[in-house]
């Protein structure tokens, strides 16, 4: 295996469904009805996407999502306000850790 | 023992069970009178730069108004280029187009304007009542910048600022429209959705107004073809729009209703085909010169490859998306 993370394997994804087709099936339909246009346009649900595999750091889905967000109109400079706002918050659900080591201090710390 | 050509890719996708693609009666007359331009863009099909030298000469451009003249279908007039304000005839062309009482469209790249001796285009278009299509990629400066080139997006504003004050976007009279082409290799967004992205930007940060934007599809060819194969995008391209090729979009393609002029006078199925040098099929006329509207209406048109970049997605075409 030369690599784990290969651009050209994206266009593969749907290899996997001969392992399991009914599951798989299942997957398409809920995946293509969670981003049809709703009370959410298309364009924000492309941005949830964006933001969701830029702090789950799957190199495929940030591949595959600055291609479609860029085909909804969508420039860098958008795309980095969303990276930053999905940062920020990650960086604050870390902080937001912080309080159970906070609570046990106070819990046993005379 | 010859055999004919296999029919193309884009040949087979065709509704049509002969693979041909014909053309209805042309309605519009579209006159690229040169490749000289005051930009060199990313993206240009044409090719056109300040060092081009190719210019409509005077013949052709006295042939193409007499075909307006004695051709009451052809209810369009499409000027391009390159920066086709700067051919030495180019108001007399579009004021003997308003004489004739023709539709006349200026593909306007908007810092034209800005050259010296054409501050006053912007009044010139009002009283012929020219519909304007300006190039805008972007409604942001980063984007606009990076195909069209540094400051470009600062000018366009004040261009489309001096369009606004004679009335252009304002005045039904006088229709301003906005072409966005993408900024890489990737497909247009829905028409609709940038269109209103786009006003609602213009006006609130630059106080912008403006008719109709038309979303234009990069195709893979002439400069922008280069540059895809040098990023290492060519493939990946071609192989997203043929993957994108859309049926519904066939019979709103411009080929059908347009015949395209080159500078010195060759007649063309559109202005793409025209910077490939693919002339009309043999039998058709094939320059202006021997303008048949007869024998042009109906006539096969000549596809290729490149043809998926009108027919991608929601489609393409000089007036925008097609399905």
């Amino acid at each position: 295996m030369p690599a784990y993370f290969d651009d050209a394997d994206l266009a593969h994804f749907g290899d996997l469904k001969q392992h399991a087709p009914e599951l798989w099936n299942a997957f398409e339909r809920y995946y293509a009805a969670a981003f049809e246009p709703g009370l959410l346009t298309k364009r924000e649900k492309v941005l949830v996407g964006f933001a969701v595999a830029q702090v789950s750091q799957c190199p495929y889905c940030i591949d595959s999502y600055t291609q479609t967000a860029l085909e909804q109109g969508l420039t860098m400079k958008h795309l980095a306000e969303a990276m930053h706002a999905a940062a920020s918050l990650r960086a604050g659900i870390a902080l937001a850790h912080g309080l159970v080591a906070h609570n046990v201090d106070k819990k046993i710390s005379m | 023992m010859t055999t004919a050509a296999p029919p193309s890719r884009f040949a087979r996708r065709l509704p049509a069970d002969d693979g041909v693609l014909r053309a209805a009666v042309p309605t519009t007359l579209q006159v690229n009178v040169g490749k000289r331009c005051n930009q060199a863009c990313h993206h240009c099909h044409v090719d056109a730069s300040p060092t081009r030298t190719e210019v409509m000469p005077d013949d052709v451009v006295d042939a193409c108004l007499d075909v307006l003249a004695h051709t009451p279908e052809l209810d369009t007039l499409d000027i391009t280029g390159g920066a086709p304000e700067l051919h030495p005839r180019f108001r007399e062309i579009v004021a003997r187009g308003r004489t004739l009482g023709r539709k006349v469209m200026v593909r306007h790249n908007l810092t034209v304007q800005f050259e010296p001796g054409f501050a006053d285009l912007p009044r010139f278009f009002a009283e012929h009542a020219v519909e304007v299509v300006c190039s805008l990629p972007h409604y942001t400066e980063e984007a606009t910048d990076r195909q069209r080139g540094r400051g470009v997006f600062a000018k366009s504003i004040d261009a489309l600022r001096a369009l606004n004050d004679v009335g252009y976007g304002r005045d039904p009279r006088l229709a301003l429209n906005l072409v966005s082409n993408p900024v890489g290799a990737f497909l247009p967004p829905a028409q609709a959705d940038l269109e209103r992205d786009t006003r609602e930007w213009l006006l609130a940060h630059h106080g912008i107004v403006f008719n109709a934007l038309f979303t234009i599809t990069n195709m893979p060819i002439s400069r922008f073809a280069a540059w895809l194969r040098r990023a290492g995008n060519y493939d990946a391209y071609m192989a997203r729009l043929e993957a994108a090729f859309n049926p519904s979009t066939v019979p709103g393609l411009m080929c059908r209703s347009l015949v395209s002029v080159g500078y010195d006078g060759r007649l063309y199925d559109c202005d793409f085909n025209q910077m490939l040098e693919l002339g009309l099929e043999e039998g058709q006329p094939s320059t202006i010169f021997d303008f048949d509207l007869g024998r042009l209406s109906a006539r096969p048109v000549r596809t290729g490859e490149h043809c998926f970049g009108c027919t991608a997605g929601a489609g393409s075409s000089c007036g925008g998306a097609l399905a």
